[in-house]
């Protein structure tokens, strides 16, 4: 026993000298693992975001001096019918992007998932791998594809007998739109049907058998059981479907820099060529335009919200 | 699942072979398309090239200086790559499994960027790159990148060390470890398959950048693959030496597609992860 203290007594120094090495060890710790990444954030990523709201009241070309106008870019903005006509653009995309990309890839993952064909899992790899390209890759291969003179879509409608005569798809305003959803939808199924795949495999195979049982057909399955128990997963797919396409800017840009004459100009490249264009270079009244888009987005998010309900379903 | 096979199934194998060729057949095309001649290329879409013309590669690589811009790609790619995992893992653990005070402010300081956009900061934050003296500068952008969102990495790195059990550390602090050592010897060897996933999500996305570098980029002599190849297109409005664009895009291709090959189960299985993020 007194022993036991008269060692614990000699220890008691050596232990307080141990906690105060450990705590400064602590201390450069947390310097070294949240000073620089998160330091980093506040001044690259929070700062940035903080500053576009007051960009948005100057007028300022970055090299003069700012001047400070207050609201009047957003009274020219509602003024610029290019901004409506890039707005509408982005309506457009909006409510076909995203819609194809779930529909494909809700049916895909299904066949995948409920058909026991051979072969699947290296139908989902394959299906992902337009994902892992890059923007630039998948536009400049639709670029081709669209091309007039040596172009895949020509020649492949020449082989159905339709003769299109060097028609370029991208340089016509009445197609060029329309022609820019087929590689967003291509580059974006894999990812979904791989999401779509794992929620459907945690289905119980019970609930199918069952209502294979009962003589329901294929579609009954999908849109009885299949389509309700994966309704939080489409939902926030859709979320995050409907804000990347109001967001995306780099393909049209690569594509057909919002033209022929404006015609497939969306509002991020709007934004975009009103700060680094060529001729103009407005980055308060940009900024304006940033802070529209950003004001669109969270709309865009509670419309998501409200329109497909977040229901639960147990099973 | 025992279901007998109906006319129906042959429709829907047809629905997934066709959306297979969908994406083999471009591919492979562009690839055939690189190895003719210009006049073949012009001539016919469909036929084959009579000689595989490997030197439109060759060409390909000196026309768009593709050996500066890979070393270019390599540089920037890797040092974020290193650099911006080893910080985020560090990052993650922190947050997860340390106590400190200011930990919950932080992180839902961090929450926030959730709920930004981004795309309207791209001028503010082009005028501090600026301001830092950053523009033009491969290692501008990857201090852009290393520092900047991380979120969706933190998060599944953070998920990832909080699945691992307390009593790890507890075990090794009585043992006299310092967190440096339990950090590099215990956390990260067992973090690993999370390390892991992120590094190969980091690479697939900063190889595919292309706002970032075109924005940033001002000299052909920085460019990295990506701008490189879109300025070449731009470019081929003018040549017209088509085949050597192809030959360029092929190559631009490569790293990603072996990335994929090798890393394809990684790829797939931790492209759910990320749907978490919503």
């Amino acid at each position: 026993m007194t022993k036991n203290s008269s060692t614990l007594t000699s220890a008691r120094p050596k232990l307080s000298q141990q906690l105060q090495k450990a705590s400064f060890q602590k201390t450069v710790f947390l310097l070294i693992a949240i000073v620089p990444t998160f330091g980093g954030y506040l001044l690259f990523g929070l700062y940035p975001n903080l500053m576009s709201v007051y960009y948005s009241l100057l007028k300022w070309n970055g090299i003069t001096k700012p001047k400070f106008i207050g609201l009047q870019n957003y009274v020219n903005m509602f003024q610029d019918k290019y901004v409506w006509r890039a707005l509408l653009h982005n309506l457009f995309f909006m409510a076909t992007v995203p819609f194809f990309i779930l529909a494909i890839s809700v049916l895909l993952a299904y066949l995948l998932t409920n058909k026991g064909y051979k072969g699947t899992s290296l139908l989902k790899v394959l299906f992902f791998f337009p994902n892992v390209l890059s923007t630039v890759v998948v536009s400049l291969l639709w670029a081709f594809i669209y091309d007039g003179s040596f172009g895949l879509l020509n020649a492949l409608l020449k082989l159905i007998g339709i003769d299109m005569q060097g028609y370029y798809w991208l340089g016509d305003a009445r197609t060029a739109l329309t022609a820019l959803v087929p590689p967003s939808v291509w580059a974006g199924v894999g990812l979904y049907v791989v999401i779509f795949v794992n929620a459907m495999t945690t289905i119980p195979k019970s609930l199918y058998e069952s209502a294979i049982l009962e003589g329901a057909g294929n579609m009954t399955r999908l849109f009885r059981i299949t389509l309700p128990l994966m309704t939080p997963i489409i939902r926030v797919s859709a979320i995050f479907l409907v804000l990347g396409t109001l967001k995306t800017l780099d393909m049209v840009l690569i594509l057909t820099r919002g033209g022929p004459a404006g015609s497939t100009d969306v509002i991020g490249l709007y934004m975009f060529n009103m700060a680094f264009g060529e001729q103009v270079r407005s980055y308060g009244y940009a900024s304006a335009i940033g802070m529209f888009l950003f004001v669109i987005l969270v709309g865009a998010k509670l419309a998501v919200d409200k329109l497909l309900p977040n229901r639960e379903y147990e099973y | 699942m025992k279901e007998h096979r109906t006319a129906f199934d042959l429709i829907w194998w047809v629905v997934l072979a066709a959306w297979s060729l969908s994406i083999l057949f471009p591919v492979v095309w562009v690839i055939y398309e690189s190895l003719k001649t210009n006049q073949e290329f012009f001539q016919n879409v469909w036929t084959l090239p009579e000689t595989l013309n490997w030197g439109n590669y060759l060409s390909a690589w000196e026309r768009f200086k593709l050996g500066t811009t890979l070393l270019n790609t390599l540089y920037y790619v890797g040092a974020s790559l290193v650099i911006g995992t080893f910080l985020t893992s560090l990052n993650a653990y922190a947050l997860t499994r340390m106590n400190f005070r200011g930990r919950k402010l932080i992180w839902s300081l961090i929450m926030l960027s959730l709920f930004l956009p981004g795309i309207n900061a791209l001028i503010p934050q082009y005028i501090l790159m600026r301001d830092l003296h950053l523009t033009n500068s491969l290692t501008g952008l990857i201090i852009l990148d290393v520092l900047g969102e991380n979120v969706f990495f933190l998060m599944l790195l953070g998920g990832f060390m909080q699945s691992l059990p307390m009593e790890l550390e507890e075990s090794a602090k009585i043992d006299g470890a310092s967190l440096f050592k339990i950090f590099s010897r215990i956390i990260m060897p067992l973090a690993m398959p999370g390390v892991i996933t992120v590094a190969i999500f980091k690479f697939l996305g900063l190889y595919n950048t292309f706002l970032q570098p075109f924005i940033y980029l001002s000299d052909s002599s920085k460019y990295t693959i990506g701008v490189n190849i879109y300025q070449a297109n731009m470019r081929m409005q003018y040549t017209n030496d088509w085949v050597t664009l192809f030959s360029g895009v092929v190559i631009t291709m490569i790293p990603s597609l072996i990335v994929f090959i090798i890393c394809q189960r990684w790829i797939v299985e931790g492209a759910t992860m990320g749907s978490v993020k919503g």
